[in-house]
């Protein structure tokens, strides 16, 4: 194993990392704020995936211009998600997992009826690659890692500087006795919905660019969200963004030494060993 | 309660099993005899999981256990050439095992975070059966799994598995065997402790109840019985790939019996029976198919918050509503 590999090797973790984060966030942001675990939240990132393609392959969008727009168009199904689907749920596990379910089988049989079974490419955000040194750094993931870098740092100040994101961290830590405050419990979900499904939107179309779109795409992504999620804590931004490096860079990196296969089984097997020792995840407190 | 359910109550169950035993008797149509199978075969794990789910955890990981009785099945007759009458029940062991491993340190975790920790524990048995290329033969998955030996009685009556009849009758016997022991655990003593556990563990454990041995029970009761039906599904489809043990399957279990009703006994039955069986219906639909199921799930989710379980209530009061409130409360 070179030196170049290794390098791109933690590349590429580096940036499946910060794609993960940017879809953990919107998981723990609904969860902290509803207390529901939004299993289509992995179809989200799919649909905004393919609303990056469409707006780039039909309308002749660039991608920077499709990228807002596809997290813009994205987050107004999040209102109606919100309104609809996930207010008359709110902290009830059971009926709330069901209805996630619903919509996670009702918006994937959507995207194969009317997109089709087959992957799709948006073709990359910026073409050819960066070389430092005899390593060869591919300018999409480089991208990615950027994207998702500035997108955490606003989501970090709009919660601590904002007085929408105070709001937020009052809820999540109780939500009587911040309606007590007059904090409108209804507007902030929907606001925190609107946030998350932007985020996955964003996130699905940087995958889809790197990689290609599918609309089976979303179930690995909620599986590798929730392990973020749960790895650095529910609800924790901070717990977030380091249980998605983490993740990322075993994806990265235990490929080179054994398999692909067995990157999944070490990612899931540390977060079953963290989750029985520390049972809030790593930054996670009750 | 009145003179009529007073006599259908008691009827009414063995008039239903003779029904089912009787149905190879009016059709061998392959496809519904087929259907009927999947149906047993998800009845079974829905009410399998009632039982973890009736200490209040939910488990993420039934499909993964499924598939561990169906692949140590499928090896242990494939490999070591063992009887399918033996490594069916060996299947289900397997699973039990596993579970009494894992169990221990599983259920201190508590509540959503249970879930995904079973969640992560089915990605990994999954992942596992992947990666052991030389054991499971990875992704390509086994192909032409033996059916069950053929049985015979006392060399007067032979049972050899070439149709979909024995199966039904197997899986038929194997549903009303894990039915009765799942209910008779559910009306004993050990299913009001379970009760209790689930609605405040702390309380239960305070009045002299051990939570973790019962928790764990419940949760090795649950495994076992989703590996044996694992063991039966790998001899009937005879092809076992990873993928047929994905998240999405083990959701799957979940909403029959949460969109049936958990609180009763026969609401994961019926989840299954209805969730199944109902979208077969409409195959003509083809690609839009799923939308049967999404909506039958949302709809009841929406206006049947204890699920299907809670119809009868419903039309009772329903009845109530229209005969007026002339109606004395006896």
């Amino acid at each position: 194993m070179s030196l170049a590999t290794f390098v791109q090797s933690i590349l590429n973790g580096l940036a499946a990392g910060w794609i993960y984060i940017l879809v953990a966030l919107g998981l723990t942001l609904v969860f902290g704020i509803m207390n529901i675990v939004q299993f289509a939240h992995g179809e989200i990132y799919m649909l905004g995936a393919y609303c990056s393609y469409f707006l780039i392959k039909f309308y002749g969008f660039s991608f920077w211009i499709a990228l807002p727009l596809s997290a813009f168009l994205v987050g107004l199904v999040g209102i109606i998600l919100e309104r609809f689907f996930f207010r008359p749920f709110r902290g009830r596990f059971e009926p709330s997992i069901i209805v996630a379910v619903g919509l996670m089988l009702l918006l994937q049989t959507i995207a194969v009826v009317g997109f089709g079974t087959d992957t799709k490419s948006m073709g990359g955000i910026v073409p050819g690659v960066l070389k430092v040194s005899g390593v060869t750094l591919s300018w999409d993931r480089l991208i990615a890692i950027l994207v998702g870098i500035i997108l955490v740092a606003a989501l970090f100040l709009l919660i601590k500087k904002t007085k929408t994101g105070q709001a937020m961290v009052a809820i999540s830590q109780d939500i009587y006795a911040a309606s007590l405050q007059g904090i409108d419990v209804n507007r902030i979900s929907a606001f925190a919905m609107v946030v998350g499904c932007a985020l996955a939107a964003i996130a699905g179309s940087l995958m889809g660019s790197i990689f290609s779109t599918s609309p089976f795409m979303g179930t690995s992504a909620i599986t590798k969200g929730i392990a973020v999620i749960i790895l650095g804590g529910l609800g924790s931004i901070t717990g977030a963004v380091v249980g998605g490096l983490i993740l990322g860079l075993i994806d990265g990196l235990v490929p080179l030494l054994l398999s692909s296969t067995m990157a999944g089984i070490v990612g899931f097997g540390v977060i079953i060993i963290v989750l029985i020792l520390r049972p809030r995840g790593l930054f996670g407190h009750e | 309660m009145n003179k009529a359910t007073q006599f259908v109550k008691p009827v009414s169950y063995p008039v239903l099993i003779l029904v089912l035993f009787l149905i190879p008797l009016f059709t061998k149509d392959a496809y519904l005899l087929h259907i009927l199978i999947m149906t047993e075969i998800n009845i079974i794990l829905a009410s399998s999981l009632r039982a973890i789910a009736t200490t209040g955890q939910m488990s993420l990981a039934h499909a993964g256990f499924m598939a561990i009785g169906a692949y140590t099945s499928a090896l242990l007759v494939m490999k070591l050439g063992l009887s399918f009458w033996v490594a069916l029940p060996l299947g289900g062991i397997a699973s039990a095992v596993i579970a009494l491993l894992v169990g221990y340190p599983f259920v201190r975790v508590k509540r959503v975070y249970f879930a995904m920790l079973t969640l992560f524990l089915g990605a990994v048995i999954r992942l596992i059966i992947m990666e052991w290329r030389n054991l499971t033969r990875g992704s390509s998955g086994l192909l032409n799994i033996p059916p069950p030996n053929s049985l015979n009685f006392f060399g007067l009556y032979n049972i050899v598995f070439d149709s979909k009849v024995p199966y039904y009758y197997l899986i038929l016997v194997l549903m009303l065997i894990t039915l009765l022991f799942l209910y008779r655990i559910d009306s004993s003593r050990v299913g009001r402790t379970l009760l209790a556990i689930q609605q405040d563990d702390s309380v239960a454990e305070s009045i002299g109840i051990n939570v973790t041995n019962f928790k764990v029970i419940a949760w090795c009761v649950g495994c076992f019985f989703a590996g044996i039906v694992g063991a039966f599904y790998a001899h009937f489809i005879k092809t076992l790939t990873p993928d047929s043990f994905g998240v999405l399957q083990a959701i799957y279990v979940i909403v029959y019996m949460v969109v049936g009703g958990r609180r009763r006994f026969y609401g994961a039955i019926l989840g299954a029976f209805i969730l199944t069986l109902l979208p077969e219906f409409f195959r003509i639909l083809k690609e839009y198919q799923p939308f049967v199921f999404v909506g039958i799930l949302l709809i009841i989710t929406f206006f049947l918050p204890g699920g299907l379980a809670d119809l009868p209530k419903l039309g009772a009061s329903l009845v109530r509503r229209l005969k007026g409130p002339s109606v004395t409360h006896a």
